[in-house]
């Protein structure tokens, strides 16, 4: 599937991109711990957006009906504005992009936001693959995180979403201040209960910026202790695959067939399309991300100016480095033939005593073809891959 | 070449703060040297250290002009840093003199160094003229300050003069005074050249510059000079003297001040003090040159790219030629590699020396915490100085332990004497004598090791006495001690960078206060880091870093690629300025932590 893709992809640079990410800037409200590109309660710029995100598509002179395998809608909320500019944006998209029934098309959404006439909407224009934002189960967690809804609207959502689409994920946040060992194993459980295909665990993180940042800064809410938050990480990678789903990723789990495709993408450090606000795309060998800012990003392209803020391209070395720090993300691992044939290098040449010393340490497993993060290698994943970049 | 009954050397020399160098720019300005246009406070301290520090480092050489009563004159100032570690700067600069502006804050009144400035020019004969300054000031002390100078001092104020550097008042009388009280040099133009070396200095285009005040004879350009205690010779390229700016002229005579470029490459052929004669008429007697000055404090500097170390030791070099006052040997840490072990005359120039190194040479430095020099009589008889603790030999072949002691001299408000003798007997001090100088100020002689005062005794003082009070000090010899050394262990391993020696006494609370400091520097790593002090075997304070339980990117999608992979970079290019030993980096500060940790809270 993809990875086969990326292996073909880097030897035959000139194809385009079979994965596209569309964002989609508004919300209701702004989450406390949310540092995402985002307005909101600016509903009344989404006319703009859409002719703007028009103008960026037309720009970025795709070759027209690109057959894509992966599309992705994430936000802010896909689903927040009205079901008329919703199909604007999906009619958008399908005039430039080639989706077909085998092309994974997923939706973030808020539990809130679909009402029937969403679900119709996004059935009609061919989603297949629904990320619902729900963070947890605990009526006190949705408080603190300031989510508008509650753990009954998840199920009734659930309930109306499983006869439409068998993909649906889960979103579930660990790490929430004052939230204990049996309050996030509750989480768990009765995210279990409801059967969704995929779940999604994350550690909440404070930036820079947020209100909980400053929340924090001033002592009103603190950070799980490490040692829980670790616990809780630990009990997500144990009750998740005794429930039948299986991690394939440090932050993610799904049923056999069920990972997400487009994500993987990123994983297997393959070429993407995006567009949006504060957007990331990988082509012909640059990263580049566009303006944060909602409105930079509107003014930008208005002016027929660049909306990309940051670029870079990594030479051959550095983009080698970059896959080990990617592809360690996930369980299975970095393949040893795979790695040289996208990469040209031998993996032991490029970083052999790295490599034994992080085995030496026990956070890295070296089955010989495999390099991949133990158990233990996964709490401080991002202590390992440094050591390779 | 300029009349020499015309000419006037002088030195500007006073207590730090006391506005040396704002009176040199009145000096500079009045008689022209520089124009309104070109004036700036404290011009003459030109090294980035010296204005963001706001003091003189470097003693400054500068010929003026001035006319009196129709007669043209050339007066010769040195203006000199203050602070006690730069007194070598002082004497250097006295012996190319032949008198001196004693300069006295009229309301701070003669300070430590005030005394110490104006002995060390009594004791070169110079011609001392008292110079109350700032009485711009709202609120003076004009006659009690006279009465200090006359006492403390020992100098007759009667020719005292009152000037403001800083609101140019009374400046005339100062040219006046020069010109009158300071004898013209002396020195037979005919006679053998003999010039003195007082100072030096690289610079990037004409290679070694050399500063020299002519004694006898003359020297010109093309001439060819002998340097007598190098044992070299070499024509002169180009000479000049500092208006302020280094300006070329054809000779220089008896009695003048100014640079020599002789095209030397090899930086370690110049040596202040050293005496330049001509090559063919070579003087039989070298003039007496500088004591070699008594280093007070020792550290290693070690580049943290070990591929830096042979353009430290260039960068040490030259910078030993523009202060004759430091002294480096090359050293090697198990922990640090290469590097060079170096004394300095105190914390404020080593500080001075280590920033400058950084900003003028651009060497990234781990710099150990800095120590004073031990005295060590073996069992078999021999004695040991030994500046670095590393060297310290087994408990077992040390038959006594010495420590430099110092004569140390505070002035400070009478009332503070209680609080200071309080601190001196905390720090195994040994009291002299008690001198009242005037009705609120006493001065206060102690005997005190010089380890429990060179680094952080002016901070304390400057604390009790709430600023008025001052120090000086030097050392009289060495004394046995109960001395130990402390042994750090990092993970179960010696880290030699970190020993330090101490009072057995102390050894306890010091070795917990250097773990704790040291579990705060080093970070967390993914396992756990014991860190230990010792004393030979025995372990007397431990702390432990816990190891990280969880770090880890939750999210990692489009957006988040570049984003967090140039996060991750940038901490693991802060890990580089870090030295691996085993599997614990270990972070440049900490190795200065050994420092604080001595101090007491
Ligand atoms: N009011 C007043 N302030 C002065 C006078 N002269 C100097 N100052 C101030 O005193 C401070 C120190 O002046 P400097 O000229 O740098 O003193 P210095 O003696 O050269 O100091 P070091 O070289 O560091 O020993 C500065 O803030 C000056 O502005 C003066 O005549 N009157
Ligand atoms: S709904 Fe999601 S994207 Fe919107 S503010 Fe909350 S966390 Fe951020
Ligand atoms: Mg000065």
């Amino acid at each position: 599937m993809t990875s086969r893709a990326s292996e073909i992809g880097l030897s035959n640079e000139a194809r385009p991109p079979a994965a596209a990410y569309f964002h989609v800037p508004f919300c209701a409200h702004r989450c406390g711990y949310c540092d995402f590109t985002l307005i909101a309660g600016r509903d009344d710029l989404v006319g703009d957006y859409l002719r703007s995100l028009d103008l960026e598509i037309q720009r970025s002179r795709i070759p027209l009906g690109t057959p894509l395998a992966t599309l992705f809608f994430g936000g802010g909320t896909p689903t927040h504005p009205e079901p008329a500019e919703m199909r604007r944006l999906f009619e958008m998209t399908r005039r430039y992009f080639h989706v077909s029934a085998t092309t994974e098309f997923s939706v973030e959404a808020n539990p809130l936001d679909l009402t029937d006439e969403k679900i119709d909407l996004l059935t009609e224009m061919g989603v297949n693959r629904i990320s619902l934002g729900v963070q947890s189960f605990s009526q006190q967690a949705l408080k603190l995180l300031e989510r508008d809804h509650c753990a009954h609207d998840v199920r009734d959502v659930m309930a109306r979403l499983k006869s439409r689409f068998e993909n649906v994920s889960l979103d579930l946040i660990f790490g929430v201040p004052n939230q204990t060992l049996p309050d996030w194993k509750e989480t768990l459980e009765r995210a279990i209960e409801l059967g969704p295909s995929h779940i999604s665990t994350y550690g909440l993180t404070f930036e820079k910026g947020t209100a909980f940042w400053t929340r924090r800064e001033r002592g009103d809410i603190s950070a799980v202790d490490e040692e829980l938050e670790r616990e809780q990480y630990a009990l997500a990678m144990e009750q998740l695959p005794a429930a039948g789903y299986e991690q394939y990723e440090i932050s993610n789990f799904a049923k056999p067939g069920f990972e997400c495709r487009h994500n993987n993408v990123y994983w297997n450090g393959d070429e993407y399309w995006a567009f949006g606000p504060g957007a990331a795309r990988y082509m012909n060998g640059r990263r580049e991300t566009n303006i944060r800012s909602v409105l930079g990003w509107l003014a930008r392209l208005e002016r027929n100016e660049s909306p990309v803020a940051d670029s870079e391209e990594l030479d051959r070395e550095h983009r080698a480095r970059e896959l080990i720090y990617l592809g360690l993300r996930r369980i299975r691992g970095i393949s040893r033939a795979s790695f040289y044939e996208q990469t040209g290098f031998e993996l032991d040449e490029l970083c052999g005593p790295s490599l034994r010393e992080q085995v030496q340490l026990g956070l890295l497993d070296d089955d010989g073809s495999y390099v991949r993060l133990t158990l233990e290698g996964r709490f401080v994943a991002d202590r390992v891959v440094m050591e390779f970049l | 070449m300029f009349d020499q009954r015309f000419i006037r050397n002088f030195s500007i020399i006073a207590h730090i703060d006391h506005g040396k160098s704002t009176l040199a720019d009145q000096l500079l300005l009045k008689s022209g040297a520089i124009t309104q246009r070109e004036f700036r406070e404290q011009i003459l301290d030109d090294l980035k250290v010296e204005r963001e520090r706001g003091i003189t480092v470097k003693a400054r050489a500068v010929a003026i002009n001035y006319t009196l009563d129709g007669q043209k004159y050339e007066l010769n100032l040195i203006d000199t840093p203050g602070h006690v570690d730069f007194h070598y700067e002082v004497s250097r600069s006295l012996a190319a003199c032949e008198g001196a502006l004693l300069l006295v804050d009229a309301f701070q009144g003669v300070q430590a160094q005030t005394v110490a400035n104006a002995y060390a020019a009594i004791e070169s004969n110079l011609e001392i003229i008292p110079v109350l300054n700032k009485i711009d000031l709202p609120v003076t002390r004009v006659d009690e300050v006279l009465d200090e100078i006359e006492s403390v001092v020992g100098l007759d104020t009667e020719g005292c003069l009152r000037v403001s550097g800083k609101a140019g008042i009374g400046i005339e009388s100062v040219f006046k005074a020069i010109i009158d009280r300071i004898p013209a040099p002396k020195g037979s133009p005919t006679d053998p050249l003999r010039a003195l070396v007082f100072d030096s200095k690289y610079d990037h285009y004409r290679g070694v510059v050399t500063y020299v005040r002519i004694k006898e004879g003359s020297i010109c350009k093309g001439q060819k000079v002998y340097f007598m205690k190098a044992g070299t010779s070499h024509e002169v390229l180009e000479l000049g003297q500092f208006r302020p700016d280094m300006v070329a002229c054809e000779e220089l005579g008896p009695g003048q001040v100014g640079y020599i470029v002789t095209g030397i490459k090899v930086l370690g052929n110049v040596h202040v003090g050293d005496t330049v004669t001509d090559f063919h008429n070579r003087t039989p007697t070298p003039l007496p040159g500088y004591e070699i000055p008594q280093q007070m404090v020792f550290c290693g500097m070690y580049p943290i790219d070990a591929t830096d170390f042979e353009r430290l030791r260039e960068e040490l070099q030259k910078m030993s030629l523009n202060d004759a006052s430091f002294s480096f040997a090359p050293d090697t840490s198990e922990a640090l590699g290469f590097g060079f072990r170096c004394g300095f005359l105190g914390m404020l120039h080593m500080e001075i020396i280590q920033q400058r190194l950084e900003e003028e040479a651009n060497v990234d430095l781990i710099q150990t915490a800095p120590n004073v020099t031990y005295q060590l009589k073996l069992r078999n008889g021999e004695t040991q100085f030994v500046d670095n603790p590393q060297q310290v030999p087994e408990g077992g072949n040390i038959e006594e332990f010495g420590e430099p002691i110092a004569k140390v001299v505070f002035i400070l408000p009478s009332d503070r004497i209680g609080p200071i003798m309080q601190l001196c007997a905390d720090r195994r001090g040994v009291y002299k004598t008690t001198e009242f100088l005037g009705p609120k100020r006493a001065q206060v002689i102690y005997e005190l090791p010089l380890a429990e005062i060179v680094f952080d005794m002016y901070d304390k003082l400057k604390s009790i006495t709430a600023g008025y009070g001052t120090m000086n000090y030097e050392v009289i010899g060495y004394r046995p001690a109960d001395l130990v050394k402390m042994d750090i262990l990092v993970k179960g391993e010696k880290v030699d960078a970190l020993a330090c020696i101490v009072h057995r006494a102390q050894a306890e609370r010091r070795g917990r206060a250097l773990c704790k400091k040291l579990k705060e520097e080093i970070s967390r790593h993914q396992f756990e880091i014991p860190i230990q002090a010792a004393l030979s075997a025995r372990i007397i304070a431990r702390e432990t870093i816990s190891a990280v339980r969880k770090d880890v990117t939750a999210k990692c999608y489009g957006g988040d690629i570049s984003r967090k992979r140039k996060l991750l970079e940038k901490q693991k290019e802060g890990k580089k300025r870090m030295k691996q030993f085993g599997q614990v980096e270990i972070p440049q500060k900490a190795f200065l932590s050994v420092l604080d940790a001595n101090k007491d809270d």
